[in-house]
């Protein structure tokens, strides 16, 4: 290591083997999605055909062992590690220092971003801000308080030295921005509660020019690989189509090459599609949650046709028809009515056969953050430093989208005369905007610390165990292998 | 009495010298020995009588007459203690071994119909397991006193014809004269470094010096079956069974099933529906009656001053399962010339042309998702040939059938996989005899290996679970070759009683490796090469490494009664960090003959009386880490990519581990004890030995903590000792005395290891883990104070009957358990709940002994022999009754399913079926941990020589023999094993020996084979 990385153009394949463990079946490309996915209450079993540890999280009996939960782990400090590398070597790289200091901001942007998913999982995690390079580095459980210092220390540095979208040419298309830096920014605050802060970091995402983010007329946009960083996309991780090309399920596991043809796919067209494996589908309380006209909605929201598949929807570009039958396993309850419903969105069959689908990874972005987000952070911000007309004024923007057209807040279901309310109203903005973005689990997290199960609505796990469930096991390996860590498991486990 | 000189010369029965034979004279105290050269002189009265004795020789009396001279033949006795016995850089006679060392003959060797020399020794040493382990063509385990190592193989170091070389299976065992097993250490160590796993050396044949051209023919065919079936559920009982996973679980009937859907043909066109199909995929996939052939013709022949042996051989073995094989052409010339007294040149070449066709789905990168675990989970519905599809075979539709097994026939035979290789191994050597007792021999050698490897796999498409869009072609080259240059020195001398032997010993061996790989994809099947393919990836590189090694060697004897015998070799290897490249390692032995006591000489009952005891260090062979540079962390330079913006991949480096600069070699500190014994006229003999292995620098790699961020990799590290202690024995019984000759005997190994320390006192290893087989908890434990990899999980007490059990007892999985789930036991009590704390030790892989029992006899021409082979007191984690019993969701699974506890039916130890598995009844428990003990005939061969005399009446005296035997192999196997085969290999050095992912059972065989002679 002393050797290596001297110039700016090394540094910056050390940031980038840092963006290849974020795309990796670890993280973004397979387990990532499903641990955030299994600790929300957005999905159900497909079936029988969810691997034991899959339904280990999904249940809540998740084992210090479980190899799903051990990879998100590995990857995020593996990427860490490497970022760390980056940030190690930052200062000794001299001969381009613009570039180097983007890359330092790329790689303290992507240490943040995997630190906090450390520390919302996990609570108290090791903090290592320098790579590694002998046994005798190994660090103990830092506190909740000092990760979260060393968060917002790298996303503000990563703001200052991240340019917008515009500052990056086709071929870096994808490298992360200051916007991006002040959304997670924004996500941070609020986990914290520090909600003055994050409004703050949020209204620094620009709205116009060409760095600026606004929603798309297309909700689907999102979700499709046509539409892939659009003017609504703030963060998103870049995947490739390699066809029929298998997925590669133990080769890529940290983003290293080992086999040119299938490193660069995401598994989770396979996964969850309603003609594949559909080891996950939307949870019955999701498919109710959408506002329906005949469930006492004036509108039946059309986000709920583009969130799932049902039985007769088109696909396929409106070539084939779904049946019960191509549906593999559990059906669904919907206002009392037995049906078979998976999930539609980041799916491929919109312009894919049956036949096509079986084993077919894809090459779908995947999108992280989106500017309705940011509008709905916004909006929980403002209603929580008691600006509710602000806030309602937010949800209402992402009501708004041009194919939504939803009715403003207030609605009959859905009042905002009190902060409790309007609470209730961003909830359900939220779960029916946002559904499935591995973002549920984390506003979860957040509304029980401040105390919205009960007082709002009810706990969303059904297993949920007091002083055990709001975190995730610390893994068997590190508890093994860091004598730092030795002995110091998570409550309740 | 008139005393006189008498001189002469003792000869045994080729004329050749015998040193050191014992000349007495009879009545007197008066005795010498002769020389190097065969010659005595004693002093002898003139009606005396002159006693010759030498071991391994019938004693013989001479009167000493008038003459001057008296030459004496010595016939060999019925004991083998005169066998000259190579030893390493030499040979010694048997008598005078102070070492554990075990000599098997080419006969031996030969018996069986096997691809490589160490299939064929298997239960032959005490002391040496063999255990199958794969398809056919892949090499057997191969462990020498057992697991001396936690991270690397166990296999001994090969040495074929002084060339220490790696696998030997592209090797003809009919060209061996001999094959050498050094066991303990002060054996070994003679080859230092590598030697930890014991030496198998081969010796291949020279010819004779009689003047005569032997030309000699051996060949069989045979056939090949697998051994045993297992009970999958036909068509109507996996109908029956999904209704009962999937029902009891509310989950609908899969499509296929509907009578609308289940009553269609299995195809368009075909007359058979899905419900008159009845494919039993173990039919389909294993193949009987797989041929298996083998020829070999040699001519060898040889006068006093040239000799020489030259053959070549043929072997083809068909896989009993589709789409494997073997096949070998090969082809050797020994020669050995006498240039003049001083001077002799000699050579050995051997050059093996081998194709196998393997199995790609059992490599350790696609998982324990292999074909014979699809096997058992296959639909019977189905059928295995669609003329429909593309490729024309039919996979399940996952949607539609509700499982997603592959076709194992379609994945053996849609593509094809072969290994290529062409091995040379070829010595010269010069030796320079500068006077009797002082020879110099300079040898060098070359051996090369090209093994290419092509896998290939066609666009196609079965209609479900398998497909292609694109014809991929991945091809490998390896390349390897290795130089030797020996120089030794050696004096061999006797005066008096004394004879002293000192070898000195400089070698080099240098290796070089070259490994290419290219894959790419074709648009069409029509090529199936690289031409003009898409997404072509090709990567080259190459390594080399060296040892060089100095080494010395004393062996001294005292009267055919007393043996020292000390070595020291110093290897230096290029792998290791500055600083540690260099290693010593002695070793030392001593030997007491008690039975050459006079004490002992009139004991009719004690023929042969020998104590041994030895020491020595050894290493592990270096070159097994299979890395030049072990102790460096390089970074990892462009070793990642992410596909910015346009789709362009740009390069990513990063480092994944630490460098450890004390990485060195694994010593072993080996005691042997042993006694040789031989009682009436050695008609009974017994050879037993007990020792002690102990390695306290065990490399493995040290887990680093995940938050490292190095991914799943440790650090090599030699942080853990463990001991193997053990006793073998092999007693035999001789009757050659009336035209019923026979013999027998027996052999058994006893061996005990013990993890002694690792890098912390509760360190673990954990290896095994899988999915599909228990649900990723790892199968293996290995601490301290435990054997290595002691099996480990949850024990089960029986099947919860009633909800009132369930709630009365230690929380299973908390809100899932039923009645008719099982009950995992509450190991660790300080909780009320079943978690990982409740693992337990739940027993081992190593047998408690392992034995054999050999049996030969001959009548007039017939001739027999038997060969039991034993394992007794091991474990083995049945894997595959996990796929077969397992429930954990809908899949082709055993009958034994049907009997699954229902509240109708609840006298049955199966679990109830319930898909999703939600008590989690699969995990690892003693609920899948079997008995692995088992009794197999190995071989039983019957063969007829046809009589001499009428051999040369027919053919006139051209034919010399012509002998004609059947024989069969592992007809029969005594276990209570429930899998295909309780032979279960799995690679040492990965921690999941005896853990059956689904196994390549061995074959039970039938050959008839034909050995003629031809002067």
């Amino acid at each position: 290591l002393d050797q290596s990385f001297k110039t700016a153009a090394d540094l910056q394949t050390a940031v980038n083997a840092a963006y290849s463990v974020i795309k990796s079946s670890s993280l973004v490309g397979r387990e990532w999605f499903f641990v955030h996915d299994l600790r929300s209450d957005d999905v159900s079993t497909g079936g029988s055909q969810l691997e034991a540890p899959r339904a280990q999280i999904l249940n809540g009996g998740t084992q210090p062992s479980n190899p799903v939960m051990n990879s998100v782990w590995n990857a995020l400090y593996t990427a860490i590690h490497r970022a760390n590398t980056a940030i190690l070597k930052g200062p000794g790289v001299t001969d381009n220092p613009a570039l180097r200091d983007r890359i330092v901001g790329e790689a303290k942007f992507l240490r943040g971003w995997a630190y906090f998913d450390l520390v919302s999982m996990w609570g108290k995690v090791p903090l290592y801000t320098l790579p590694v390079q002998s046994f005798s580095d190994s660090k103990p459980r830092s506190s909740v308080d000092s990760i979260y210092a060393q968060i917002i220390q790298d996303l503000k540095d990563a703001a200052g030295n991240l340019p917008g979208k515009s500052g990056y040419d086709a071929a870096n298309k994808g490298r992360v921005t200051n916007a991006a830096a002040n959304a997670m920014l924004g996500r941070v605050y609020m986990q914290k509660g520090d909600y003055a802060s994050a409004k703050a970091a949020l209204l620094l995402i620009p709205t116009t020019g060409a760095d600026g983010y606004s929603l798309t007329a297309r909700w689907l946009d999102n979700f499709e690989e046509e539409h892939e960083f659009n003017s609504e996309s703030i963060l998103e991780v870049i995947f490739v189509d390699k066809k029929t090309a298998n997925f590669n399920w133990g080769g890529q596991s940290v983003g290293d090459v080992l086999n040119g043809n299938t490193e660069l796919t995401t598994v989770r067209n396979q996964e969850y599609c309603p003609v594949a494996w559909r080891n996950l589908i939307p949870s019955d309380k999701l498919i109710n949650e959408f506002e329906n006209s005949g469930f006492g909605a004036t509108k039946t929201d059309p986000r709920f046709s583009w969130t799932v598949y049902q039985s007769g929807d088109k696909y396929n570009n409106g070539a084939e028809t779904l049946t019960d039958g191509d549906q593999n396993g559990n059906g669904s309850t919907f206002h009392g009515t037995a049906k078979k419903i998976s999930w539609r969105k980041f799916m491929l069959m919109y312009k894919m056969s049956k036949s096509a689908m079986g084993f077919y990874p894809g090459g779908n972005n995947q999108r992280l953050i989106r500017y309705a987000d940011v509008l709905l952070m916004l909006a929980e911000c403002e209603n929580e430093l008691g600006n509710s007309a602000a806030a309602v004024g937010y949800l209402n923007q992402v009501r708004d989208r041009a194919d939504v057209l939803m009715p403003h807040y207030p609605t009959a279901q859905y009042p905002t005369g009190t902060k409790d309310q309007v609470t209730k109203a961003i909830m359900h903005e939220r779960s029916v905007e946002l559904a499935d973005e591995e973002v549920r689990n984390i506003d979860i997290m957040r509304w029980r610390i401040k105390g919205y199960y009960p007082s709002i609505a009810p706990e969303p796990l059904s297993y949920f165990q007091k002083n055990r469930d709001e975190l995730l096991p610390i893994p068997q390996a590190e508890l093994d292998n860091n004598p730092k860590v030795t002995g110091d498991q998570n409550p309740g486990y | 009495q008139n005393s006189k000189t008498v001189r002469g010369r003792v000869t045994d029965e080729k004329n050749a010298p015998i040193s050191g034979a014992s000349v007495t004279v009879k009545g007197s105290t008066k005795g010498t020995v002769t020389n190097s050269d065969g010659y005595y002189i004693i002093q002898a009265p003139t009606n005396g009588v002159l006693n010759i004795s030498f071991v391994g020789y019938e004693t013989k009396q001479a009167p000493v007459g008038a003459g001057e001279t008296v030459n004496i033949s010595l016939a060999p006795s019925n004991e083998s203690l005169n066998q000259v016995v190579v030893v390493g850089y030499g040979t010694q006679r048997k008598a005078s071994i102070t070492g554990a060392i075990a000599s098997v003959n080419s006969k031996t060797i030969n018996e069986l119909p096997v691809v490589s020399v160490d299939q064929a020794l298997q239960g032959r040493v005490a002391g040496l397991s063999v255990v199958n382990n794969g398809a056919p063509g892949t090499q057997p385990i191969v462990a020498i006193r057992g697991i001396s190592s936690i991270s690397f193989a166990s296999d001994p170091l090969y040495v074929i014809d002084g060339f220490p070389t790696g696998n030997i299976s592209s090797f003809d065992s009919r060209d061996i004269e001999s094959v050498e097993v050094l066991k303990d250490a002060s054996a070994a160590a003679i080859y230092g470094s590598r030697a930890t796993n014991g030496v198998i050396i081969i010796t291949t044949k020279k010819g004779a010096r009689d003047s005569k051209l032997h030309v000699n023919l051996d060949t069989y065919i045979g056939m090949q079956s697998p051994g045993k079936k297992l009970d999958l559920l036909n068509t109507n009982q996996y109908k029956t069974y999904e209704r009962m996973i999937n029902g009891s679980a509310g989950i609908a009937m899969p499509p296929r099933f509907l009578d609308s859907n289940f009553n269609k043909p299995i195809y368009a066109g075909a007359n058979q529906t899905y419900a008159q199909t009845n494919t039993d995929w173990q039919d389909e996939y294993f193949v009987n009656n797989a041929l298996m052939t083998q020829t070999n013709v040699s001519v060898s022949g040889g006068n006093s001053a040239s000799r020489f042996y030259s053959s070549g051989g043929y072997l083809k073995q068909d896989g009993i399962a589709q789409g494997l094989g073997y096949e070998r052409g090969n082809f050797r010339i020994n020669s050995e010339h006498t240039i003049s007294k001083v001077f002799t040149f000699g050579e050995n070449l051997y050059m093996a042309f081998g194709n196998q066709r393997f199995d790609n789905n059992a490599t350790a990168t696609s998982g324990n998702r292999t074909r014979l675990m699809n096997v058992v989970r296959m639909q019977p519905y189905l059928p295995v040939y669609d003329p429909t599809t593309l490729g024309g075979f039919r996979g399940p539709l996952n949607s539609f059938d509700g499982a997603d097994p592959t076709n194992p026939v379609e994945l053996a035979l849609i593509g094809s996989n072969t290994i290529k290789t062409l091995k040379v191994l070829g010595t010269a050597y010069l030796d320079v005899n500068f006077t009797s007792w002082l020879k110099f021999r300079s040898t060098f050698g070359v051996d090369y290996s090209n093994a290419y490897t092509q896998q290939y796999t066609p666009i196609y498409n079965d209609g479900g679970t398998l497909s292609a869009s694109l014809a991929t072609i991945n091809n490998q080259r390896q390349i390897y070759s290795t130089l030797l240059f020996t120089e030794q020195l050696t004096f061999d001398k006797t005066w008096n009683q004394h004879h002293l032997n000192v070898t000195g010993v400089f070698e080099r061996q240098g290796q070089k490796y070259w490994n290419e790989t290219a894959t790419g994809n074709q648009g069409t099947n029509e090529i199936r090469t690289l031409n003009g393919a898409s997404n072509i990836n090709a990567n080259a590189t190459y390594q080399e490494n060296l040892i060089v090694s100095l080494l010395g060697r004393l062996n001294y004897d005292y009267a055919g009664k007393y043996f020292v015998s000390a070595a020291i070799r110093r290897d230096g290897l290029s792998i290791w960090a500055p600083g540690h490249k260099y290693g010593n390692f002695p070793s030392a032995s001593v030997g007491w003959r008690i039975s050459q006591e006079q004490f002992m000489k009139s004991s009719k009952l004690i023929s042969e009386l020998k104590l041994r005891a030895g020491y020595g260090l050894t290493g592990l062979n270096g070159l097994l880490l299979n890395n030049n540079y072990p102790w460096f962390a390089a970074v990892q330079t462009n070793q990642a990519i992410y596909p910015f913006g346009d789709g362009t991949s740009p390069n990513s480096s990063f480092t994944n581990t630490l460098g450890n600069k004390d990485l060195e070699w694994e010593k072993t500190k080996q005691y042997n004890v042993g006694i040789d014994l031989g009682l009436l006229n050695n008609k009974i003999t017994l050879t037993a030995d007990y020792f002690v292995r102990q390695t306290d620098n065990l490399i493995y790699q040290l887990p680093t903590p995940p938050t490292y961020g190095f991914g799943v990799n440790g650090v090599l590290s030699n942080v853990a000792s463990m001991r193997n202690n053990g006793f073998e024995a092999q007693l035999g019984y001789h009757h050659n005395q009336s035209a019923f000759k026979w013999e027998v005997s027996g052999l058994v190994t006893v061996i005990r290891n013990k993890v002694l320390s690792m890098n912390t006192p509760t360190a673990s290893l954990t290896a095994g883990g899988d999915a599909d087989f228990g649900g990723g908890d790892p199968w293996t434990y290995t601490t301290v104070g435990q054997p290595i990899q002691q099996f480990y999980g949850w024990k089960t007490a029986g099947i919860f009957q009633t909800a009132a059990e369930v709630s009365s007892s230690p929380t299973q999985v908390a809100g899932k358990t039923a009645p008719g789930d099982i009950k995992f036991q509450n190991i660790n009590t300080k909780d009320n709940v079943i978690n990982s704390d409740d693992k337990t030790y739940l027993g081992s892989f190593l047998p408690k002994f392992t034995y054999s029992f050999n049996g030969n006899a001959s009548y007039k021409n017939f001739d027999f022999s038997i060969l039991f082979q034993g394992v007794q007191g091991n474990k083995i984690v049945n894997g595959v009754r996990i796929i077969e019993e397992g429930m954990v969701r809908l899949f082709g699974s055993g009958t034994r399913v049907l009997d699954s506890w229902t509240p109708n039916h609840t006298n049955t130890d199966m679990p109830r079926a319930f898909s999703g598995d939600p008590n989690q009844n699969a995990r690892p428990s003693d609920r899948w941990i079997e008995d692995g003990s088992f009794l197999r005939l190995k071989n039983v061969m019957i063969g007829y020589n046809v009589p001499v005399t009428r051999l040369n009446s027919l053919t006139r005296g051209t034919v010399s023999r012509f002998r004609i035997y059947v024989s069969s192999q592992n007809l029969f196997t005594v276990t209570k094993y429930k899998g295909w085969d309780p032979e279960i290999g799995s690679k040492n050095g990965t921690l999941t020996n005896g853990i059956d992912y689904g196994q390549y059972p061995i074959a039970r065989s039938f050959q008839v084979g034909l050995q003629v002679g031809f002067n």
